[in-house]
């Protein structure tokens, strides 16, 4: 640990030319995707310090900070206020008529319709059509919405009632599915079955262990509910193997993709997942917080009003949902728009709204294959630093507990620290203007995103990370 | 619902408007006496410039300003507004996600993880609740179902929904959705109230609906204000009723909250649900709110510390706190109805939502009703004076009650047929904003937060004038 202290001195040639800052700023320069981080406001360390919104005049410039939180919380893009302040006239100069007022020179559509505005920038970022896709409510309540849909328990003899989902599932998705499981009137313990790690320090399922948990249980499973990537591994699930396993018996799959959209490639409709829910304030940068999303298959939303029974998927409704000609006229005969769109309840927030399609826009701009490309680089160059014997030895401090294989993790990398060690840690890292996130007792979760995040933030990252570990040690050893 | 103040009129009649009442000199001398006319400069009233431009860049036109009778369907933009969802814009490119626990000293809004319980309070004052018996959070139909996942829970031949016959489309769809959910027949289980003769439902009505299907009704689910006529339920009676007979009542307030004072908790009712979009001007689609009555809300941990509460569907928002953030997976819930909670909501629509209600904080739901009662009144009185000129012919009548008891800011006119289209075309005109429903309905509602007599004035002129 202790001879890598002039590594990384700029311009110092290492036999890994790979490690020093020089290469950093060279896959700096070699990046297409460089330009959109000056479409974000990065926070600089005195902003993260500093307990007013108003500046001092005598505030000393400050560099910017190296903020890799985007997996908790995504950075602000400089368009949203733009987009705010167009809703904000709208609203002011149009009150009520601004629903349907066109504006010529709006970047933004009326009120009512700019729901589906949203949807349409969104379906390409999760791999749907537009009609898949709703930009509405929050994850949890759309994944409630959507098990009322799709969790139809059977309490019959050979009915399917139970649930696979993982046992340490972030805690919503274990409420939602423990409080739908008893809505049913059915017993939790019975109907979750939870899948376990093999290795409770490196908890990764293995796709083998969630088909053959499918196969144990295939016929007492109504559905199978996982996240896209695991929030705190970092884990990105064989969305397709896993779905396809769980339809050869017939079971519905759904999938939370709150650390997967925005983050890696989807591909919800060629998967032919079944549902699938998320937030928009981690790599989505709408927000803390903002109108989520939902995705229901093509196949799903079909509505045939011709039909004697089952003219629509069942579901809980509320006049948004309702076509959209007749939704005004007030008849309570609900007739649902296709797709995702039927499954809306009420009209939804056109600030939040706004905020949403000013972030939907860069995606649109980047493309999500090119981010993953840049993120799948971005990743591998922080893996690499963090293990390169030359820089941290052969036995760091600490162990990396995603996935070692790119294809199945995203932009994440989660690291336990060795016991004690989290606390000094993270102070060196403040001090470092450094923000990431932290899972007690001993995990932080790094993610830099491809937005906005350069391999320069991730070189300095490492750096900082280094020194921090290194005075974690000695204050241990101190201690000890 | 009994009045605020013991001498609160019961009619028009009762505030003896002058034979001068429908000039202008009169009008405008009872603006200069309205305690609550300051509140005006608080809002931002489109011009009439403003309505009609097709561009947002500033036209540089006059700002005569339009009139605005509209805010039962989407309230005007408080002037706080651009100074709150600044500060949080602001906070979440500085701090970013610190921002869910620092406190920001020079911000309106406190730390993230409170701005849903700041805005809840202020709720609270304006429904008649205590605080914990409020949550901002979702949307009104999603609130409704997450609550009538909790209060309607069939059982055998105890299936049955009481509602009324028109209900806004949401609430038809949200009840019949939720009774074939538990896999019950819709028709057969949605009793609808009719209207006694116009458009209106008696409470006597109600209550020997409550009396004739007791047995075999499982919630009843009523509006607090009806959104086409404008009827203010007797809220009060009619919870009482139900509940004398064991049912469980849940009111939807979106066009009460904000308009008529309330008393959730002391009427004892079981839940309501509300949107923010329209008396309280948080902007169209805001984070709607919900209340659930404190009795309902405990939550009590049994000798083994596992807690015990009403049975809902949760999420890690409801959660306690403390425990939120340890993720064992152990759902402890909030007590009161933020234990219903189930994301972390948006700030921004927080921001936007304690914008609107900091203007609530300066007043009070009494002192706005007791002048949305006169005001109304007021607009009454000349269209009953107009209607006189007409003689036989008449071309209009209002359907809201008369019983000021019995409405809140809102009248309901209805229209002689071939009326609505010329009436729409002048008001357009001359910049008057009201709300139409065809064939042949507009709705005007002159809120006592931002319109004023000269408006109402104005508006009955410019009517008549119409209907000429």
């Amino acid at each position: 640990m202790s001879n890598d202290a002039k590594a990384d001195e700029p311009g110092t040639a290492r036999s890994g030319g790979t490690l020093d800052v020089s290469y950093a700023l060279q896959l700096d320069a070699a990046d297409s995707l460089a330009h959109f981080r000056s479409k974000f406001y990065i926070p600089t360390k005195a902003d993260l310090k500093r307990p007013t919104i108003a500046k001092p005049n005598d505030e000393p410039v400050s560099d910017e900070s190296i903020y890799l939180c985007g997996n908790s919380l995504g950075l602000q893009p400089r368009s949203a206020a733009d987009l705010i302040q167009v809703f904000l006239t709208q609203w002011r100069t149009k009150a009520v008529t601004g629903h349907f007022t066109d504006h010529s020179d709006s970047p933004l559509a009326p009120f009512l319709n700019v729901d589906d505005e949203a949807a349409k920038l969104m379906a390409p970022v999760v791999g749907a059509q537009q009609s898949e896709v709703a930009v509405m409510g929050t994850l949890t309540a759309n994944l409630h919405l959507l098990m009322c849909s799709f969790y139809r328990p059977s309490t019959k003899d050979e009915g399917r009632y139970k649930i696979l989902l993982e046992g340490k599932a972030f805690p919503s998705d274990h409420y939602t599915i423990e409080s739908q499981i008893e809505f049913h009137g059915l017993d939790p313990k019975d109907a979750m079955v939870m899948l376990e790690p093999g290795n409770a320090a490196i908890p990764i399922l293995s796709t083998e262990q969630i088909l053959k948990a499918i196969d144990d249980h295939a016929d007492e499973l109504a559905l199978v509910l996982l996240p896209g990537i695991q929030f705190y591994t970092g884990q990105y699930f064989d969305f397709k193997r896993i779905t396809d396993h769980a339809h050869s018996y017939g079971i519905s799959v759904g999938w939370d993709c709150a650390h997967a959209v925005g983050n890696v490639d989807l591909k919800l409709h060629e998967w032919d997942v079944d549902f699938a829910v998320w937030c928009s304030y981690k790599y989505l940068n709408s927000g803390p917080g903002a109108i989520g999303g939902l995705f229901v298959h093509e196949r799903h939303g079909r509505v045939d009003m011709t039909k004697s029974s089952e003219k629509y998927r069942p579901r809980l409704t509320g006049w948004w949902g309702d076509d959209k000609s007749s939704r005004f006229q007030m008849t309570n005969n609900f007739v649902p728009r296709p797709g995702a769109a039927g499954f809306q309840l009420s009209n939804p927030s056109a600030l939040d709204l706004s905020a949403v399609v000013a972030s939907l826009k860069i995606f649109e701009e980047a493309g999500m294959h090119a981010l993953r490309q840049k993120s799948l680089q971005l990743t591998d160059y922080l893996e690499t630093l963090l293990t390169a014997e030359e820089l941290v030895g052969p036995s760091p401090p600490y162990t990396i507990i995603s996935p070692r294989d790119p294809a199945a993790r995203g932009a994440q990398l989660s690291i336990r620290l060795e016991p004690g060690m989290l606390d000094t840690v993270l102070e060196c890292l403040e001090e470092d203007g450094v923000v990431i996130d932290e899972r007690r007792p001993d995990v932080i979760r790094v993610a830099p995103a491809p937005l906005y995040n350069s391999f320069m933030d991730v070189f300095q990252f490492c750096r900082g990370f280094r020194r921090a570990c290194e005075l974690a040690l000695d204050k241990k050893e101190f201690q000890d | 619902m009994s009045p605020s103040r013991v001498d609160a009129p019961a009619s028009v009649e009762d505030y003896q408007f002058p034979d001068n009442a429908h000039t202008l000199e009169y009008a405008r001398s009872q603006d200069e006496k309205d305690a609550l006319r300051h509140l005006r400069s608080q809002y931002i009233v489109p011009s009439k410039a403003n309505l009609k431009a097709r561009k947002l860049a500033k036209p540089g036109l006059s700002d005569d300003e339009g009139i605005y009778f509209c805010g039962n369907s989407l309230g005007l933009q408080p002037k706080a507004m651009q100074t709150y969802i600044q500060a949080q814009l602001d906070t979440w490119s500085s701090v970013a996600v610190q921002g869910h626990f620092v406190n920001v000293e020079d911000s309106p809004l406190p730390p993230w993880q409170h701005l849903a319980e700041t805005a809840a309070k202020s709720m609270a004052r304006v429904v008649g609740a205590l605080p914990e018996e409020v949550a901002a959070m979702n949307t009104l139909t999603i609130n409704l179902h997450l609550l009538m996942s909790s209060f309607y829970r069939p059982s055998g031949k105890k299936s049955k929904i009481l509602l009324e016959w028109k209900a806004f489309p949401s609430d038809h769809y949200a009840i019949e959705s939720q009774i074939r959910y538990h896999g019950y027949d819709a028709k057969e289980n949605m009793i609808l109230l009719e209207p006694d003769d116009d458009h209106t439902i008696s409470t006597e009505k109600i209550l020997k609906a409550i009396d004739d299907n007791a047995d075999e009704i499982a919630l009843v689910l009523l509006p607090g204000v009806q959104y086409y006529t404008g009827q203010l339920f007797e809220i009060q009676k009619i919870t009482a009723h139900a509940q004398s007979k064991g049912l469980t009542i849940g009111w939807d307030c979106a066009h009460a909250a904000g308009n008529v004072p309330l008393k959730l908790h002391d009427w004892n009712v079981d839940f309501a649900v509300w949107c923010t979009y329209k008396y309280m001007n948080a902007g169209p689609g805001a984070i709607g709110g919900a209340f659930v009555h404190q009795r309902h809300g405990k939550v009590e941990y049994d000798e083994n510390d596992k807690p015990m509460f009403m049975p809902r569907l949760a999420g890690w928002y409801g959660g306690d706190q403390q425990s939120r953030f340890k993720m064992d997976n152990n759902f402890r819930p909030i007590p009161g109805a933020g234990g219903w909670q189930c994301s972390n909501p948006s700030a921004i629509d927080l921001a936007a939502l304690n914008a609107a209600m900091s203007v609530f904080d300066q007043t009070s739901i009494d002192d706005l009703r007791q002048k949305s009662l006169r005001l109304t009144c007021y607009l009454e009185h000349l269209l009953d004076q107009a209607l006189q000129t007409f003689g036989d012919e008449a071309p209009f009548r209002v359907i809201t009650p008369r019983d000021t008891k019995q409405r809140g800011t809102q009248l309901c006119i209805l229209l002689k047929e071939g009326k609505l289209k010329p009436v729409s075309v002048a008001l357009e005109d001359e910049g008057v904003i009201c709300d139409k429903r065809e064939p042949g309905v507009i709705r005007v509602a002159p809120v006592a937060m931002y319109n004023t007599y000269e408006e109402v004035c104005h508006f009955v002129q410019i009517f008549v004038k119409a209907l000429r």
